[in-house]
């Protein structure tokens, strides 16, 4: 029982790290917008507005995955072992 | 100090999470497990979630007034700061399951993207056919729908 439990929480917790290497995508992502959206307002001072809108919401759109990712890697910390221990109790005592 | 445009929109995404969380409140009570733990957590949820939205539009307005290289460097420090801020607050949420239901608490940080995709579905289009209908044709269209592209 120990040891399955052992099992149970090193997976969550290896799942959970796994998960946030999806966080990584949207940084470099996000950089890369707003370096081009730089260069295009350096190019056309007089659209920043526009420009700033755009980037803002491609900004939250492109952040989906990270947090996507993060509330996985919080629900496998938190709420998925004991999930899978109750899992685990009810086919050992059956 | 943040932009009109910075003002705008967050206030338009507050609107949008509002709403949905009134959405899922009563999906919660139509599935019959409300309590007053959902309410906190959702709460907390839409309050990290408009946070987030602000930040990220503070920085966007600073990062485009920088040169390109530290523009990106400088988003992607603050985007790692918020996704700290985010796991705080929903590590917070976990470890006081008495106050704060999770699943309240984490369903809100994506509904500023629904907010979004819901304007660019309902507004984005209505925008495009009144401008059509007074004869100025726009440059921006959402879905690429243009017909002289097909016609080439």
């Amino acid at each position: 029982m120990e040891l399955a439990m052992g099992i149970i929480l090193g997976c969550c917790a290896l799942g959970a790290g796994i998960a946030m290497i999806a966080g990584i995508g949207p940084g470099i992502g996000e950089g890369q917008a707003v370096a081009k959206a730089c260069e295009a307002i350096g190019r056309q001072p007089e659209a920043k507005s526009e420009v700033t809108s755009t980037m803002i919401m491609g900004c939250a759109i492109a952040e989906t995955t990270g947090i996507y990712a993060l509330v996985i890697a919080i629900l496998l910390i938190f709420v998925a072992p004991g999930i899978f221990a109750g899992v685990l109790k009810s086919v050992i005592g059956g | 100090m943040a932009d009109p445009v910075v003002k705008r929109e967050t206030l338009r995404i507050s609107l949008g999470t509002i709403v949905l969380s009134a959405v899922m409140q009563l999906v919660f009570v139509l599935i019959k497990r409300w309590d007053m733990t959902v309410v906190c957590g959702n709460l907390l949820g839409a309050f990290t979630a408009i946070l987030n939205f602000y930040l990220m539009c503070l920085t966007v307005q600073r990062c485009v007034q920088l040169p390109a290289d530290k523009a990106a460097l400088r988003i992607r420090a603050s985007q790692s700061g918020r996704l700290f801020m985010m796991a705080a607050f929903l590590g917070m949420a976990a470890l006081l399951p008495k106050v704060f239901n999770i699943f309240a608490a984490a369903i809100p940080l994506i509904f500023p993207t629904l907010t979004i995709m819901a304007y660019k579905l309902f507004f984005a289009k209505k925008q495009i056919a009144e401008a059509e209908k007074s004869g100025i044709k726009p440059e921006y269209r959402p879905y690429g729908d243009d017909e002289s592209e097909e016609q080439e």
